[in-house]
């Protein structure tokens, strides 16, 4: 598994932290050979009005096609999965490609590494671990 | 004009004071004015997704309510049973096309995220 990838996970809930929730497309933000920190995609749009939580990129249908994903999505680097890499939670991990859908380029992925660095530096104090 | 249709006691009345059999927190009941075109809208989409104009508006409020509690909170970091509380700055794996400067700056990223207690 490479950091800057797309790929399949049972991303956990807030409700049960501890269990493989449903089947998601997670950003890998950084892994080391046995863990991964994912961050969260919805393809729901941001609604309408609401201001924009930092730590939130959405990618237009442009973007989104050039990440081999057929529809627009919001990118939480605000919501954040602290995952053991194994089937459990990657259940595409030991095929081929491991479930990989697409890796960023450089460029985005440095985008992406700062704004997660701005917003632990920012607001280290408003970080909320749960379910260890 | 949120509770003129509401038939079920999923909003009780202001008088309603006694406590629910459920044990669930009493309501309170208010009264929403809209003007008739956006009642009206809301009513569509309310029946389409069978549910009262009550219930819809209800939910709409909380969904609004959960969107600023979440803005509120900087990251929220979900982790499985058996993660550690540390990483290693050398276990940190590197992209096959990073550069220094960047590999450096999540390297750190990482470090820090691996760090934080849980407090919740």
């Amino acid at each position: 598994m490479v950091p800057g990838a797309f790929v399949r996970v049972y991303f956990p809930t807030h409700e049960k932290p501890r269990k493989p929730g449903l089947l998601h497309i997670g950003y890998i933000l950084a892994n080391s050979p046995l863990e991964a920190m994912v961050a969260y995609t919805t393809s729901q749009p941001w609604p309408t009005g609401t201001p924009l939580s930092a730590g939130v990129r959405l990618f237009t249908a442009e973007e989104a096609k050039r990440l081999n994903q057929s529809r627009p999505f919001v990118l939480r680097l605000d919501v954040l999965a602290k995952l053991p890499m194994n089937p459990q939670w990657f259940p595409e991990i030991e095929k081929e490609g491991e479930g990989v859908i697409a890796v960023v380029p450089s460029r985005l992925q440095e985008e992406l590494t700062d704004l997660a660095t701005n917003l632990v530096r920012r607001r280290r104090d408003l970080i909320q671990m749960r379910g260890i | 004009m949120a509770n003129a249709r509401n038939k079920t006691p999923s909003t009780s009345t202001a008088r309603d004071s006694g406590a629910r059999r459920s044990g669930a927190p009493k309501k309170v009941a208010i009264t929403l004015r809209l003007d008739p075109d956006r009642a009206r809208r809301l009513q569509i989409l309310a029946e389409t997704e069978n549910r009262t104009l009550t219930n819809y508006v209800e939910t709409a409020l909380i969904r609004d309510l959960s969107l600023r509690e979440e803005a509120a909170r900087a990251i929220t970091i979900l982790a499985a049973p058996g993660t550690s509380s540390i990483i290693a700055p050398d276990d940190v794996v590197r992209g096959a096309e990073e550069s220094d400067a960047a590999f450096a700056r999540r390297r750190d990223l990482a470090v820090d995220l691996w760090s934080i207690p849980d407090n919740g």
